[in-house]
């Protein structure tokens, strides 16, 4: 019995190292599967808040304006962008008060799927079921921004938008999305004053695949949710013609199971929203080892992994301790050695893709890794090392509670790295991780945690209110809201974003934004890390496919992709 | 008896609608609803936004009261709307409890009928080699941990042999296809999973009708029994095997309790339509009316198990009453 | 046993008095347990994990092995491979050494100096520069001298070398020293969740089953309420409960062991059901055997039925409960810290080594083979020590 149990464990040993050259050569435009891992949701564009679900509909829908892979804003339905350079935009003054009226045009040649012309009526009435306080938006800034909006009486196509507050990111409009009005503006009348009611019943919903819901390059063919989704191309299609006649997005949730579908050719690629980091730059190896007929694509993203700081607490109060913490460590190492240099090392909260970032030497100065630095800052803070190699002071250990989200490996590791750092230069850290929903809805939030590691995603040229402002410190009485964690209070930096939202000049935009860069390297209210990178894998023979690196997927060009 | 059963019935439907609060009010205990968890990842959502959602959400509302609430929309026969993928509950569930009761119940008939003969040859033979085999099969299938289970049997069966799909429920554009076709699609999909979950059922199944046997022909009237010449089929069936039942059944009954409740790890693997992930991102992700419709499926069932076991009891033992 | 031969006219007082003494109980237990050579091999393996984990920390100081010791550019190194330190970690080493022995250290660099083995650039430090070489060049250019610097130096450079049996994990640590303190984290949850389990469950099933009626009714549906509970929010809910206010159980947790002492809490509430319906079941049958009757009828006390003449019946599926229970607990403990109530990081346990090394199965699948072997071997003598047990208590087989 014991040699029959040794023969099928070496056979199956044998069976499962022994690999299939599995060749992606058949591969045409006639059909194209992509793996994702993340779940997706009803595709109405008003009420969709998943990433996967932006990922998918950029398949089969298109904006106003849209973000490129440089991070420039370019339009999509529309001519041309108004701007107070091209004429098309101008600030006005209404009763004291600055605002910005703009002209938009919609391509003459924008239709939905079912041959309708996109008309401003659309946009008129997405938003107006967003102001709906019975229809669940999320993030309703892209809407509520615009006071009124005027549609041309002998051009449908035509229409003013006007801005109720002179700010200069009026245009940047890439959540408005506009809805069928010629079907969803019925539903919308029976349902707006049901509680949400519209969601409910929309098309989106009772007929996902109705061609007139899309004005994409692609239209759906065939939704199931937590499954797939299939696409067919829209032949009323304003822009180019796709050239892939049927996409097909598939739903994997396990990682591993997804590399593996990867590999025995039941997909032929991974979207951005698929294999997780590790497994990626192993697949890269294996991918150039056996010369696989795939490319594995990182692009740095603009997702800030980084670790809030307590300024509340009375050791992290101290601002040669928090500098500390920063200087003593080794961020190059660890994106080296934990990540093969495929994540970009983060200095500070703008991300080098925005065109904010700046890297003054005052900025590159507190930024660098000196252990030596830290230990002597730590030492003026009068913690001195005790016998076990951890700095005391009046008795008490430096000893730091260290958390994040529980069950992210990724983080895991960084975490662990860094408390071997810490422990180098005499600081003890504990890993206490929670639960995401326990992490984000009561630890961070009421800020009870010591230090905190986890990211957010922000797109080019935002201004860090929400961020950076001493009102969004998040305290019992604003209802814990904001995400001013760390608890960072400065009263210049709350005028520079002040200033920052209402300048129009691009230099002087810049720099105030380094102005306020500046200080957040000085005050130290954050340990940056890096940004994370963007991972797809692409079949080598695929041809135009550009990684964006931020929030604006590349399926925003899908209909350029070819597999011929 | 039908007393008894009404009687049960009635306490049934009293803890289920007991637990059904319990379980709400968990949700509700659990801290960082989805409006809270919406904003980490989007800065720009404002402190407005959160208390417009709340309401709209009524996340605002006492517990007892939006219990209250779900309670009279469940009585008026609609199971609600799934918050998460903003379609009906019942839409969105049925196809997939249909999924998971497919892939549990094949799984838990075949292992059975693998597990009992297996457990019962074992018992009778103890210590021979078909024993140590069974025992080392059990315990392996025990201790595999089911990722790697099924990570294994996706690397051999898919990756390198190629036999088999690697994932899914069934071919993409195979819903139309002619009722044969589709089931064959369906199968070939399932045996993955199948294999998975069945290698480790069987396991336990093995060790617990192993031992309940050893014990059951230890008694003396087997050996009075076998004094009295009788067949050995008859020996190990009527006096054994029925002896043997009553562990048999409640270990039967528990996993048969599970039938609805899918298996998270294996059908997130096999990236199969069960029920498993639904209900476990609808928890997380406090989708309500999903949350509790899985809630009730899942207490009714156990109740409902622990019922018939009873029954069982009675049948596998004439001596137990229910008074 | 052997039975002595029973020559009348051959006995002394002294073996007569021996005869008729009868066998402790637990003696017979021992010497029936004894006889079952694969549950003495089960609780041998156990022993020796028992001995491992309590002996950890000797292991670690004798193999000079640390758990927790780093090595970044020594990642998911193959079983049977030498790290190395990197240059950095060697610069740091020798700038340890060069402190506490300053002598030493510039009779060595004038050394260096002297020979030309290393040529230093502008402002390098000789002894560094050479240090920091590859461990094999810096050994073959010193072998041959001996000098009280050159020694000390030596033994300095074997540490920059470790060897690994069983390869290194995601941040370079030594995966055969982590598995032996994961031994103490794994077995701790296994025994002490299968024991709390086993108590808890007894306890209930044998009074829901003898007593039956309302009592039965009131357990049974409490049994099936925690059955039924949804785990994940109960879990959640408790992950965000800071234990440290409840008075009763400060006294028992320090900060360091808080996140231990709530998992065997969480995990000896969530296992012992099973138990408690299988022991429920058994006794409602043997309520009615003639030999409860029996005892009924000379006037026993409940507790002395229960005890004495149901345990040992039910004996038989509870020890298969447990045994699997055993495994379960092990890998439940895993699943729990993905909701951050098991094991933090960088404490190891074989849970947490198993699904740390679920994402790279495909590189790397020893990373997940050697935890999956302790568990089993652990499951496999549990189950063979249960099966030894349940032979020797067993009325049924015990012969006296």
């Amino acid at each position: 019995m014991k040699n029959s149990i040794l023969i099928l464990a070496a056979s199956l040993l044998a069976l499962s190292s022994c690999t299939k050259k599995e060749s992606s050569s058949n591969l045409n435009n006639s059909e194209y599967k992509i793996g994702i891992s993340q779940e997706f949701e009803n595709l109405n564009p008003l009420v969709m808040q998943m990433v996967a679900t932006t990922y998918l509909y950029s398949i089969s829908g298109r904006r106003l304006v849209n973000m490129d892979e440089n991070s420039k804003w370019v339009p999509q339905v529309v001519t041309e962008i108004p701007t107070l350079e091209n004429k098309k935009a101008k600030i006005i003054t209404v009763g004291g008060k600055k605002k910005v009226v703009a002209e938009w045009e919609i391509l003459s040649n924008a239709n939905w799927g079912d041959g309708k012309p996109v008309i401003c009526e659309d946009f008129a009435l997405a938003r107006e079921i967003a102001m709906n306080p019975n229809v669940s938006v999320g993030d309703k800034e892209s809407y509520a921004q615009i006071e009124k909006i005027d549609i041309d009486p002998k051009n449908p196509k035509k229409c003013t938008f006007t801005y109720g507050r002179a700010r200069f990111d009026y245009y940047m409009l890439g959540t408005y999305m506009p809805l069928p009005s010629h079907l969803e503006g019925e539903v919308y009348k029976k349902h707006k004053d049901e509680r949400e009611g519209y969601e409910k019943n929309s098309l989106y919903s009772k007929e996902p695949t109705n061609p007139g819901l899309y004005n994409g390059p692609y239209l759906i063919s065939e939704i199931k949710l937590g499954d797939h989704v299939s696409f067919t191309p829209n032949p009323h299609f304003y822009g180019e013609k796709p050239k892939i006649q049927k996409v097909i997005v598939k739903l994997i949730p396990n990682t591993g199971t997804l590399e593996a579908n990867l590999q025995s050719g039941t997909i032929d690629a991974i979207g951005v929203v698929g294999l997780d980091f590790d497994q990626a730059t192993g697949f890269d190896k294996k991918v150039k080892a056996e010369k696989l007929p795939y490319s594995v694509n990182f692009v740095p993203g603009l997702t800030y992994e980084h670790i809030d700081m307590n300024m509340s607490h009375p050791i992290l109060k101290d601002l040669n301790v928090r500098k500390a913490l920063i200087q003593g460590l080794d961020r190059q190492t660890l994106i080296k050695s934990l990540f093969d240099g495929k994540q970009q090392i983060a200095i500070h909260s703008v991300s080098p893709k925005d065109p904010w970032y700046s890297e003054t030497d005052a900025i590159k100065k507190e930024s660098q890794y000196s252990k030596a630095n830290a230990e002597k800052l730590l030492d003026a803070a009068g913690w001195k090392k005790g016998a076990d190699g951890i700095r005391l002071k009046d008795g008490k250990k430096l000893s730091l509670e260290f958390s994040s989200t529980a069950g992210n490996k990724t983080r895991e590791l960084v975490q662990v790295y860094l408390q071997d750092q810490w422990k180098q230069i005499g600081v003890e850290v504990t890993i206490k991780n929670y639960p995401a929903r326990v992490f984000f809805g009561e630890i961070t939030k009421k800020r009870k945690f010591d230090l905190a590691l986890y990211a957010w995603t922000s797109s080019p040229e935002s201004v860090p209110r929400s961020t950076f402002h001493s009102s969004s410190i998040p305290t019992e009485k604003n209802g814990w809201s904001g995400q001013n964690q760390p608890g960072w209070n400065n009263q210049t930096v709350d005028k520079l974003i002040e200033d920052l939202e209402v300048e129009f000049d691009p230099a002087k935009r810049l720099t105030i934004a380094t102005k306020i860069t500046e200080e957040y390297v000085k005050d130290a209210p954050v340990i940056p890390l890096y940004y994370r990178s963007e991972i797809s894998v692409t079949p080598s023979k695929l041809k135009n496919f550009v990684m964006t690196g931020h929030q604006f997927y590349e399926t925003n060009a899908i209909e350029k992709w070819t597999l011929e | 008896m039908t007393t008894f059963i009404l009687r049960r019935l009635i306490q049934t439907l009293v803890v289920i609608a007991l637990l059904s609060y319990v379980c709400f009010y968990l949700m509700t205990l659990m801290p960082g609803d989805p409006v809270e968890l919406m904003i980490q990842s989007n800065p720009k959502i404002t402190s407005e936004d959160i208390v417009r959602l709340k309401q709209l959400y009524g996340l605002d509302q006492p517990a007892y009261k939006r219990y209250a609430t779900w309670v009279s929309t469940i009585a008026q026969g609609d199971l609600g709307y799934s918050r998460t993928y903003r379609v009906p509950v019942g839409e969105l569930m049925g196809p997939r409890l249909y999924n998971t009761f497919i892939l549990s119940m094949l799984s838990l008939l075949i292992s059975l009928a693998i597990a009992l003969p297996m457990g019962i040859y074992s018992a009778l033979n103890p210590g021979g080699k078909f024993d140590s085999f069974v025992n080392l099969f059990s315990f392996a299938g025990i201790s595999i941990p089911s990722f790697w289970l099924a990570l294994m049997l996706i690397i051999i069966f898919s990756v390198n042999l190629g036999w088999l799909p690697a994932g899914g429920t069934e071919t993409v554009g195979m819903s139309d296809a002619d009722y044969f076709t589709m089931i064959k699609d369906r199968g070939v999909y399932l045996i993955l999973p199948i294999l998975s979950l069945s290698i480790q059922q069987i396991g336990g199944f093995v060790r617990y009708a192993r031992s309940a046997m050893l014990e059951a022909m230890r008694n003396d009237y087997i050996r009075t029994a076998k004094a009295k010449g009788l067949a050995r089929n008859v020996i190990i069936w009527r006096h054994g095997f029925r002896n043997a039942l009553i562990p048999l059944i409640t270990i039967i009954a528990l996993s048969f309790s599970t039938l609805f409740s899918g298996a998270l790890l294996t059908e997130t693997v096999f990236a199969y339509q069960g029920v498993g992930k639904l209900v476990y991102d609808s928890i997380i992700g406090n989708d309500y009316n999903v949350a509790m419709i899985s809630f009730i499926i899942s207490v009714s069932m156990v109740l409902l198990m622990n019922l018939v076991a009873d029954i069982l009891y009675g049948f596998a033992d004439p001596r137990i009453t229910f008074n | 046993m052997a039975i002595p031969q029973t020559n009348e006219s051959s006995l002394t007082q002294g073996q007569i008095n021996q005869l008729e003494k009868a066998t402790p109980f637990w003696k017979i237990i021992f010497n029936q347990f004894i006889e079952h050579k694969m549950a003495v091999a089960g609780s041998i393996v156990i022993l020796i994990f028992v001995i491992i984990a309590l002996g950890a920390d000797i292991i670690s100081s004798i193999t000079g092995l640390d758990p927790q010791k780093q090595n970044v550019s020594a990642r998911y190194l193959a079983p049977f491979s030498t790290s190395e330190f990197s240059m950095d970690m060697k610069e740091n080493e020798i700038e340890k050494w060069s402190e506490k022995n300053p002598e030493l250290a510039v009779e060595l660099s004038n050394f260096i100096k002297e020979k030309s083995l290393f040529s230093a650039t502008d402002g390098q430090n000789p002894l560094i520069g050479f240090g920091t070489q590859d461990v094999s060049v810096v050994t073959a250019a010193i072998a041959s001298e001996n000098s009280a610097s050159i020694n000390s130096f030596k033994e300095l450079t074997k540490t920059f070398t470790t060897k690994h049996w069983f390869g290194t994990d995601e941040v370079g640590r030594d995966v055969l020293i982590r598995l032996i303190y994961g031994t103490r984290v794994s077995m701790g949850v296994g025994v002490m969740v299968a024991i709390a389990s086993a108590l808890i469950g007894l306890l209930v099933g044998s009074v829901a089953g003898f007593y039956g009626g309302r009592i039965d009714t009131a357990l049974m549906r409490i049994t099936d309420a925690l059955l039924s509970l949804p785990l994940v929010p109960v879990l959640i809910v408790l992950a965000a409960v800071d234990l440290q206010k409840l008075p009763a159980i400060k006294a028992l947790m320090r900060p360091d062991n808080e996140s231990i002492v709530k998992m065997f809490i969480i995990l000896c509430f969530f296992s012992w059901m099973t138990v408690a319906r299988l022991v429920r079941g058994s006794i409602l049958s043997l309520r009615e055997r003639e030999f409860v009757l029996a005892a009924k009828t000379l006037g026993a006390k409940d507790s002395t039925i229960i005890i004495k003449h149901m345990f040992p019946n039910v004996i038989a599926p509870m020890l298969v409960a447990i045994s699997l229970g055993v495994g379960n607990s092990i890998l439940f403990e895993a699943a729990l810290s993905f909701l951050g109530l098991g094991i933090m990081p960088p404490t190891a346990s074989w849970g947490n080594m198993l699904n740390n090394a679920q994402e790279v199965i495909y590189k790397n699948m020893w990373l997940t083979i050697l935890p999956g072997i302790m568990i089993l071997l652990t499951t496999i003598s549990f189950n063979f020590v249960g099966d030894g047990l349940q032979d020797a208590v067993d009325p049924k087989s015990i012969r006296r």
